[in-house]
């Protein structure tokens, strides 16, 4: 068979496996949440029955075109990151796309799906999702800061921004992970994660009490279940991403899936203790303290290079 | 030939002659005066055509039969040809222009101004001391009957206080006169000077008292206020013959006799022209009289040309060009104003916009106004030019500052002065009353302006007859100014077009210029094409816009500093008529003009010195400075960063970009700005690495600070057009980081931004300059919901927004991947991050941008609105195909540039065959992704519409909002104060300071100026005590 | 003789200026002036003085050279007084067309031009 025919199957595989185990560890989140609320919370294929009631919904409202394609940026956002990232550490057949680009491609292609989803959300007209496009604009770019700074002190570690470099950095024992090569930058890193994650107490750009979750406020229907899907590749790809960074990566899938899930884990838990920030005080948050570790961390790096 | 005695014999003749004619001849009298001037005019200009072919020696002509001392005599020699002719013309122009008032006043009139006209010519000739006094006199009496031409009780006082000033300085002059006679025992002033006079005590002080008074006879600040009634209160008419024809004759006199002192009183002379010519413009700041205010410039002027005199022996053999240069555009240029002033018969200079009623006046004006401040193509530009060479090469830095923040204060008024021409709103109905005597002498003298600065050329080092070819046709397109639009553009571009493939040639070869070349020409003609889009004459807009680019490309093409300034100036020029075009430009103009002004005498400088360590014009000179390096640099390069708004030096330009007209502002933004960025590349690669370290690292700073600062001040704007202009800020503040960092990696870093910018920032000005017509409002939260009736244009933004944010995969991101190679490699982390921060808040406002204007609510007045003209688009879109093609193969734009940025740093990106650029420390493909990206897109896409039916159209308000149809779409329109967040947390740093800086600075000069100007109490006696101490003080320094 | 001549000639022309630039009427401040002329005048006749000169007037007498005092200077002075009377002359003219403007001789009433 010819190898890019071979490879791209083998990307939609994991792009596969990857969307299933975002929607068990979102049913799974849900659940935990729910349990330390004293509920009993959804079953764990919950998500799996949403995404069926949402296509097999028999109206499609839309707001026009760039409504329609609003979805498809997002979700083409959320695959990108997964494509441009290696899956498993050293395998050929799992690194996807990731030749063509590398962290700081990844980085600047989370804008690709925000911007499509506040582009169509926009057309709507709904006033709600105006604001939380507003309010997730400013937070991300208070949340870049800290991600900057702990990319640039990695880079500077490991003098790369390869991902398949980074991560061979970091094989041969968990000691040799970033987290304890270059404690300051992962910090300062898993900070700003908090605001990527987007849960509480970062979590008003769809503030589902305040403005009607936000930019997909008027979304339904199979463009809901577009997001949805995205969502769930995008929690996993966003843990990935952290992991690889600085929990070592993965060499199987087994690990991919622990590892992701406690990264994923601990922001939600920090959600579960923290009540919702105002966007002011979100922004002013993130400069200050993620903001002064991350400087801390380059100059540590610069200084030991 | 016809002797220079004739001058004096026929003047006198007639003056005498005239007393005998009745009131019933005066018409015949009137033409007898003018009759002679004419031949006085003939006669001296015969002897200047005489000399110019060389055809004669200098002549001295004795009276009564005896060699001096025991007779006068008076000197033909080119000097005073040209003197004398310079005087002879203004005086004959001047009785034309003067004409039906000299015949209302009457024969006595006529006499006192040819006697006026015939003392000034003697003064020129004469080589006796004597005579001189004799002759001054008689030109001062005149002079006060001149003065009460103008029947009021100001001109009166004016007349007394000028008759006590001179009265008293006389009496000084003739007691030096005879102590001078004294000790040398002869009043001619060869004589004086062979028999040194001035070595003894007591001859020394016979000199000084006639060194003195002649300068005080030329108005020095500040025992001038007499000086300065005359100009306010006389007929402006006659204030042209005083600030041309007296001044020259005064300057000639000083120029004479200073040898009789010998070398040291020289720097006297320069101190006190040099205190004139700067406190005389400071103090003009405050002056709202127009034409007291042109007596500031004239006096001020004057002590230029003093200064010049003075520095005879350090400028060597350029001491007459750039004399005659000064001399002879001053006196143009007030000749002119001074005549303009006589017609618009306005006191105050804000009531100056009657000019506007007629095209030629205002044309004549603007070129005075330009002419005075020293810019292309006048005979001034030249000789400051030569002068601040001059200076600096032998080490005389502070007179050649002091001379630039002298004309500064000059531009601070005049441009003024000018914005209110151009701008004031009219509030007469009244028209002008012009006849053809007035007229024709102000067209003569503007035409010579412009003559004298194309015959300045051979004089000058590094300039060349080519510069001019664009001048004549931006003088054609002025001349079919009456043709309608659409054949002005077509022309213009076809122009344009012709000029770019005939300079291609001199750009062919070298890879920065090429880029450039493309921005500037390419770029200028497909923002002339929106031109199309407007509707009749456009009246003014072609020939400067056409200026404007023969400016860029005259800046691109020149080989020599001089060529560069010369383009620089030019730009600066056309482009300051581009901006001043908007409805309420006038004070970001002015501010634009200020910075422009200030920032290219500070280039001047910079020239200076490269001139003086290499010896030469040619730009390679700018390598290596030897003298004073890190000043020679620091001043180039903020020099160029004002015009690329740089933290600090950018508050002109968010009025400046915004204000002005739909297709001016991508000009001026996509473009212009441009000029600086290769102004300071240019600076940058000559300066190399080494030599910069300190300077490239603050400027590394700066450029930081103006992305994030530009940035955020743009997410808070409201005005579509203004947040732009602060979004041009924040991108400019990228460029300069990125070519600061001087890798190669930060320079394809910045070529990438360059041509990004020009590509985005174009789109996005073209179109939203159209949207912002078509709406009729600058505001974007009173537009909305203009996606369904501009689809063209909402993806023009929408491509225009991607690149500037930097999202993958177009073109943007090339940038982006560039920069963060380029930051780890150089190791300015921090620095880096604040750019990539400013980069995450240009998201911000690219959302706002687009958000506001296309999605959300259609306002109801826009119901009926249309999708933008084909003239806005097409260029529009053929941008975006350079977008494209920049963001498919951004191997085949960046590999020959980082090859070519490989000659000067070291190679630190390859390019593989199949579009991988990779770092030592990253890899991209930008090809790939791009596929990549486009069918993911596809394909989710495919999946989407799969499972998704038939969809129902919504209307609009149809969205779940609390149950309600919100029928109001202004209050569901979110726009306004969009980021109130980020405003709340990070807003300070936006906060008006530097705005306020500036502030602060003007406002202390012109207290200062407003403090000094106290002196001038108004009160004769007090003028005359200022004279004494001026000589006292004078005597002090000098000899004391 | 002559230093006591060019003592009084300066001692006039300083009084001259004096009154120039303190008093306040227009006409005392004329009469100055021609103090301030007159005064120069016998400062320069004074120079041109030789002790027992003869008038410079070409006759039999004084054909012995050097015996003429210097003509040039009291050439000067005629020239001298001659443009001294125009001035003040024309003064004279201005003061009166002022006064018939504004009923004053005093020169601080005339300081409408100023800054």
């Amino acid at each position: 068979m010819d190898y890019s025919i071979q490879k791209f199957l083998w990307t939609l595989l994991g792009l596969f496996i990857v969307l299933n185990w975002g929607f068990l560890m979102g049913s799974t989140m849900r659940r935990i949440g729910a349990r330390l609320a004293g509920r009993v919370g959804v079953p764990i294929y919950q998500p799996w029955i949403d995404m069926i009631k949402m296509i097999s919904l028999r109206t499609y409202l839309s707001h026009g075109v760039l409504y329609y394609i609003g979805p498809v940026f997002r979700l083409v956002g959320g695959i990108g990151m997964f494509l441009f990232m290696p899956v498993l550490v050293g395998s050929e057949i799992w690194s996807n796309y990731s030749f063509s680009g590398d962290l700081i491609l990844l980085l600047y292609f989370q804008s690709f799906g925000m911007l499509g989803m506040a582009l169509g959300a926009s057309e709507s007209g709904s006033p709600n999702a105006t604001i939380g496009i507003s309010r997730g604009l400013a937070q991300f770019a208070a949340v870049e800061v800290p991600m900057t700074l702990a990319v640039i002190a990695i880079a500077i570690q490991h003098h790369t921004f390869s991902f398949s470099e980074i991560l061979d950095a970091q094989q041969g024992g968990f000691m040799n992970w970033t987290l304890f090569t270059n404690p300051l930058a992962s910090i300062a890193g898993m900070l700003a994660m908090l605001g990527a994650m987007s849960h509480s107490p970062f979590n008003l750009v769809k503030a589902p009490n305040e403005i009607p979750i936000g930019p997909p406020t008027e979304y339904h229907s199979s463009f809901l279940s577009v997001l949805r899907t995205n969502s769930a590749i995008i929690h996993v790809v966003e843990a990935a991403l952290f992991m690889n960074l600085f929990f070592g990566g993965a060499d199987t899938w087994f690990m991919y899936i622990i590892k992701t899930f406690f990264v994923y884990f601990i922001s939600v838990f920090i959600g579960m203790v923290f009540p919702r920030f105002k966007i002011e005080d979100s922004v002013r948050w993130f400069l200050k303290w993620p903001t002064v570790i991350g400087i801390i961390a380059v100059l540590v790096a610069a200084y030991w290079k | 030939m016809v002797g220079p005695i004739y001058i004096i014999a026929i003047a006198l003749g007639l003056a005498f002659f005239l007393g005998f004619f009745g009131k019933s001849l005066k018409d015949v009298s009137a033409f007898l005066m003018l009759a002679g001037l004419a031949f006085m005019t003939f006669i001296s200009g015969q002897w200047l055509l005489a000399f110019f072919n060389g055809s004669v020696t200098t002549q001295e002509i004795f009276t009564a039969g005896f060699r001096p001392p025991y007779s006068i005599n008076l000197r033909m020699g080119y000097e005073e040809a040209v003197m004398t002719t310079m005087i002879n013309v203004i005086g004959f122009l001047g009785g034309v222009y003067m004409f039906k008032r000299l015949k209302e006043v009457g024969n006595s009139a006529m006499s006192v101004f040819i006697v006026l006209i015939m003392s000034l010519n003697v003064i020129v000739m004469t080589r006796d001391l004597f005579n001189l006094f004799v002759f001054v006199e008689i030109g001062s009496i005149a002079t006060a009957g001149m003065i009460i031409l103008e029947k009021n009780s100001k001109s009166l006082q004016a007349g007394l206080k000028y008759l006590m000033a001179t009265g008293v300085i006389s009496g000084l002059l003739l007691i030096g006169i005879i102590f001078a006679y004294y000790f040398a025992g002869s009043l001619n002033i060869d004589g004086i000077i062979t028999a040194h006079v001035g070595v003894t005590k007591a001859g020394a002080v016979a000199v000084f008292l006639i060194i003195a008074v002649l300068v005080l006879e030329l108005k020095p600040f500040p025992a001038n206020g007499w000086g300065l009634d005359v100009y306010q209160s006389a007929k402006p008419g006659f204030g042209a013959i005083v600030s041309a024809a007296t001044a020259t004759a005064g300057l000639y006199v000083l120029y004479k006799v200073l040898p009789m002192g010998g070398e040291t009183w020289y720097p006297y002379i320069v101190l006190i022209g040099l205190i004139t010519f700067v406190g005389s413009n400071l103090v003009g700041t405050r002056q709202k009289d127009a034409n007291r205010l042109l007596g500031y410039s004239s006096i001020g002027q004057i002590g230029l040309v003093m200064t010049v005199i003075g520095l005879q022996p350090i400028l060597g053999s350029k001491f007459s060009f750039i004399a005659f240069a000064l001399l002879l555009n001053h006196y143009l240029a007030k000749a002119g104003l001074f005549w303009l002033s006589g017609i618009i018969k306005k006191e105050k200079i804000s009531d100056w916009y009657v000019l506007r009623k007629n095209k030629a006046l205002l044309i004549l004006f603007v070129i005075f106004i330009f002419a005075l401040i020293g810019f292309p193509p006048f005979p001034s530009f030249f000789g400051k030019y030569e002068l601040i060479m001059s200076l600096v090469s032998t080490e005389n830095i502070w007179i050649a500052v002091l001379i630039l923040l002298g004309s500064f204060a000059e531009g601070i008024y005049m441009f003024k002065w000018l914005g209110d021409v151009l701008k004031d709103e009219d509030q007469t109905e009244e028209s002008l009353n012009i006849s053809w005597n007035k007229f024709i002498p102000i067209v003569i003298v503007g035409v010579s302006l412009l003559a004298a600065g194309f015959y300045s050329t051979p004089y000058v080092e590094g300039a060349h007859y080519f510069y001019f070819i664009p001048l004549g046709f931006i003088v054609f397109m002025g001349l079919i100014d009456f043709l309608p639009a659409y054949v002005k553009n077509t022309l213009s571009i076809a122009g344009m077009t012709y000029y770019s493939y005939i300079i291609y040639p001199l750009v062919e070869g070298d890879l920065m210029r090429t880029i450039f070349f493309v921005i500037f020409m390419i770029g200028g003609i497909l923002t002339l094409i929106v031109g199309y889009n407007k509707k009749g004459k456009r009246e003014g807009f072609y020939p400067v816009a056409l200026m404007m680019y023969a400016g860029l490309a005259t800046i691109l093409t020149s080989d020599s500093m001089f060529g560069f300034f010369f383009g620089w100036e030019l730009m600066t020029a056309g482009s300051y008529f581009l901006i001043i075009r908007g409805k309420r430009s006038k004070p970001h103009a002015y501010s634009y003009m200020l910075f422009s002004v200030a920032g290219a005498y500070l280039i001047l400088l910079g020239f200076a010195f490269a001139y003086t360590s290499a010896g030469t014009q040619d730009l390679i000179a700018l390598k290596d400075i030897a003298v004073y390096t890190t000043l020679a640099y620091t001043l180039l390069a903020v020099g160029f960063m004002t015009k690329t708004a740089s933290l600090g030096l950018h508050i002109w330009l968010p009025g400046a970009h915004g204000e002005a007209e739909s297709d001016v502002s991508p000009m001026v933004s996509a473009i212009l700005l441009k000029a600086g960025v290769f102004g300071l590349m240019l600076l940058f690669l000559y300066m190399g690495q080494q030599t910069g370290e300190t300077l490239l690292f603050v400027l590394g700073w700066v450029g930081a600070f103006t992305a994030l600062v530009g940035n955020l001040a743009a997410v808070f704007q409201e005005d579509a057009k203004r947040l732009l202009a602060y979004s041009s800020i924040g991108q400019l503040g990228y460029i300069l980081f990125a070519i600061a960092m001087m890798t190669q990696l930060g320079w394809l870093a910045g070529f990438t931004y360059v041509i990004n910018h020009f590509l985005f920032k174009a789109i996005l000005f073209i179109v939203v300059g159209g949207i912002v017509v078509r709406t009729g409002t600058h505001n974007l939260y009173q537009m909305g919901g203009l996606l369904k009736k501009m689809p063209f244009s909402f993806v023009a933004v929408l491509i225009g927004i991607i690149t500037l944010a930097g999202i993958p995969p177009l073109s943007g991101f090339a940038g982006k991947w560039l920069f963060y190679n380029a930051v780890v490699l150089k190791g300015w982390y921090i620095q880096g991050v604040i750019v990539f921060f400013a980069g995450s808040i240009a998201f911000m406002y690219a959302f706002k941008l687009i958000h506001s204007i296309f999605l959300g609510q259609l306002k109801d007045n826009h119901r009926n609105i249309k999708e933008l003209s084909p003239a806005i688009l097409i260029p529009a879109y053929i941008l975006i195909g350079g977008i494209i093609y920049f963001s498919a193969y951004p191997q085949n734009v960046l590999e020959p540039i980082g090859n070519m940025l490989s000659a000067y740093f070291p190679a630190t990106v390859d390019w593989s065959g199949d579009g991988l650029a990779t770092t030592v420390l990253s890899y991209w493909n930008g090809n790939a992704v791009l596929i990549i990206i486009v069918t993911t897109f596809i394909l989710v896409l495919a999946y989407l519409k799969l499972i998704t039916g038939k969809t129902t159209k919504l209307e609009q308000f149809n969205i779940a909002y609390s149950a309600e149809r919100p029928f109001r779409p202004e209050t569901t329109h979110v726009s306004y104060n969009m980021f109130a967040g980020l405003n709340k947390a990070i807003g300070f740093l936006i906060a008006p300071g530097i705005t306020r800086f500036w502030k602060n600075i003007s406002d202390m000069v012109l207290d200062l100026a407003g403090f000094i100007r106290r002196l001038y109490s108004g009160n004769g006696q007090v003028y005359a005590v200022h004279i004494i101490i001026y000589i006292v003080i004078f005597y002090f320094i000098s000899l004391g | 003789m002559e230093y006591i001549i060019i003592t009084i000639g300066f001692a006039l022309t300083i009084f001259g200026l004096y009154g120039i630039l303190s008093q306040k009427n227009m006409i005392k401040i004329i009469i100055g002036f021609s103090l301030f002329t007159t005064g120069i005048n016998i400062v320069m006749v004074a120079i041109g003085f030789i002790r027992g000169g003869t008038a410079p007037i070409l006759d039999e007498a004084g054909k012995e050279i050097g015996k003429y005092v210097d003509p040039l200077p009291q050439a000067l002075v005629l020239t001298s007084i001659v443009i001294g009377l125009g001035v003040t002359a024309l003064m004279l003219a201005y003061v009166m067309k002022l006064y018939q403007d504004k009923k004053s001789l005093n020169i601080n009433d005339y300081k409408d031009l100023k800054w």
